[in-house]
């Protein structure tokens, strides 16, 4: 009796199998229920993964220190080994977080006593495009309000 | 602690759902881990069973726990932790795991999950549609976790994840929705792919990879990256207003176009789940739906759409068997979820034309 394939991202049986025709070049996909549905199977993230898992990718060239994870690893099962993962791996991972997240950074809220940075420089992003616009519509008031607002945040994010 | 105990807190009379017309409940949930330790992908078991164990012990001194239901899954039968999963107190992946332990509050309405994905997947989950009230009571559980456990967090990337889809915010905030209207009427799939294109996922019942039965989907955000929680959150109750004002124009437009055809669709399946006396679950969720928007429609007294919802999830598999006290073969669920929703059904009175 034949092996049943297993699942692309984790070792479980494969049970949905997409095939993806690009080209001419076709990909196909084994995954099992809990995988394919994480990605909703009907998502295109899927086949986004997919890509990135069929990427023709060199031998493991990054390693994680701390837990022994390798970009290999990264390949076969979709997810990271440990949160020092991230340093490691991140900058190799940019190019799938944009595909699957549109962004690569935080900007929102940090656990308490950590300043939530990334929510700070958004604010004041919008406090100094606010301000422009005030200052264009000749609306002092608001303009000086925006400015102290500014003037706030750029101590926080600087401290001096 | 038991799932029994979680199931005979449904006796209290006092127990109303609280659901909506088109919103059955809104969830936010949090995806957390520990700094330093590997995720429970890669874990090896002891440390897994170590990171169980940690935090049960912090999740139990928190104040919202305190009384509260801690279920390690190796110690469930196979049948109490699919109860879990039909109750969404606890996805499929973490009952089907050894590793994992839930942790949940005594009213049923936080859940922690442990060993999941991630080490902490912390979930709010409340009738109805309450999008800030139940984000704020994520916030606070989240800020009393961050108290007693070190979690991972970057300045660049937030809190970090096994997977990429996660990172962030690891907010997934969702709206568990009745869309009878939009399905009845054919523009469900319209809708849906007008959610997907703006980001948001829709799913069936029971999460990911489940089925849209009983014309219930669970709408939620995709993107935990680049957003702060509050734009998260408006994306969502954007959607979800629009969503309902959607849903509600084609329920009246088929009531007002169909006439005594769309009241006899209604009372069919009335008919059906009050004499049938075998029934699958498929089969019973798709007219306990009628039912639903019988009761929504005032074809039904609007105050028995608890005991619809009740019987949701009494109809389900795994309630079937354990309400029964033993497990059923297919045949056997069907005979008891029959009996079950005939019984409940017989207090109920006629179907009658529409009065909303």
């Amino acid at each position: 009796m034949s092996q049943p394939l297993k699942c692309s991202l984790c070792a479980e049986v494969a049970t949905v199998h997409l095939s993806q025709v690009v080209g001419g070049k076709v990909t196909k996909v084994h995954l099992c229920e809990a995988c394919a549905g994480k990605g909703g199977a009907v998502d295109p993230a899927v086949f986004q993964l997919a890509d990135a898992l069929h990427a023709p990718g060199p031998p493991a060239e990054l390693t994680c220190p701390q837990c022994g994870f390798t970009d290999v690893d990264f390949r076969k099962r979709g997810r990271l080994g440990c949160p020092a993962c991230w340093e490691i791996f991140g900058g190799a991972l940019s190019p799938l977080l944009v595909k699957v997240q549109h962004e690569t950074a935080h900007v929102g809220r940090a656990p308490p006593g950590v300043a939530p940075l990334g929510q700070l420089r958004q604010r004041l992003a919008a406090a100094r495009t606010a301000m422009a616009a005030a200052i264009t519509a000749e609306d002092y008031e608001v303009a000086a309000r925006l400015r102290d607002e500014i003037a706030g945040l750029e101590a926080t994010l600087n401290p001096a | 602690m038991s799932v029994q105990e979680i199931l005979a807190d449904d006796h209290d009379p006092a127990r109303a759902s609280g659901a909506q017309a088109v919103v059955l409940s809104t969830r936010i949930r949090l995806a957390r881990n520990l700094a330093g330790q590997p995720f429970p992908g890669w874990a090896k078991a002891p440390q897994r069973l170590e990171i169980t164990e940690r935090c049960i012990t912090a999740l139990t001194e928190l104040p919202r726990f305190r009384r509260g239901h801690v279920l390690r899954m190796a110690q469930q039968t196979d049948l109490d932790r699919a109860v879990l999963v039909e109750r969404h107190l606890v996805s499929k992946e973490l009952a089907s795991g050894q590793a994992g332990a839930a942790v949940i509050s005594r009213d049923q309405t936080c859940s922690v999950m442990i060993n999941e994905e991630d080490h902490l997947r912390v979930q709010v989950l409340r009738p109805g549609w309450h999008l800030r009230g139940t984000w704020n009571l994520a916030e606070q559980l989240d800020d009393a976790l961050a108290g007693s456990l070190p979690l991972a967090f970057s300045e660049s990337l937030g809190y970090l994840t096994a997977c990429p889809t996660n990172v962030g915010t690891g907010l997934r905030a969702s709206a568990m929705v009745h869309l009878p209207g939009l399905c009845l009427s054919g523009q469900v799939d319209k809708v849906t792919r007008a959610l997907g294109q703006d980001g948001l996922a829709v799913r069936g019942w029971l999460g990911e990879g489940t089925e849209a039965a009983g014309n219930i989907f669970q709408i939620s955000n995709q993107q935990t990256l680049g957003l702060s929680e509050d734009d998260i959150l408006k994306h969502l109750g954007y959607w979800i207003k629009h969503l309902v004002e959607q849903e509600w124009n084609a329920r009246r437009k088929l009531a007002l176009d169909e006439g005594d055809k769309f009241v006899d669709r209604l009372a069919r399946s009335f008919g059906v789940l009050c004499h049938a006396r075998l029934l699958s679950s498929a089969e019973a969720m798709n007219m306990l739906s009628h039912l639903r928007l019988a009761c929504d429609l005032g074809c039904l007294p609007e105050a028995l759409r608890d005991q619809v919802d009740r019987l949701l999830i009494e109809g389900q598999p795994a309630h079937v068997q354990v309400r029964h006290g033993s497990a059923l073969d297919s045949d056997g669920r069907d005979l008891r979820r029959a009996a079950v929703i005939r019984a409940a059904l017989q207090a109920f009175p006629e179907v009658g034309p529409p009065t909303a």
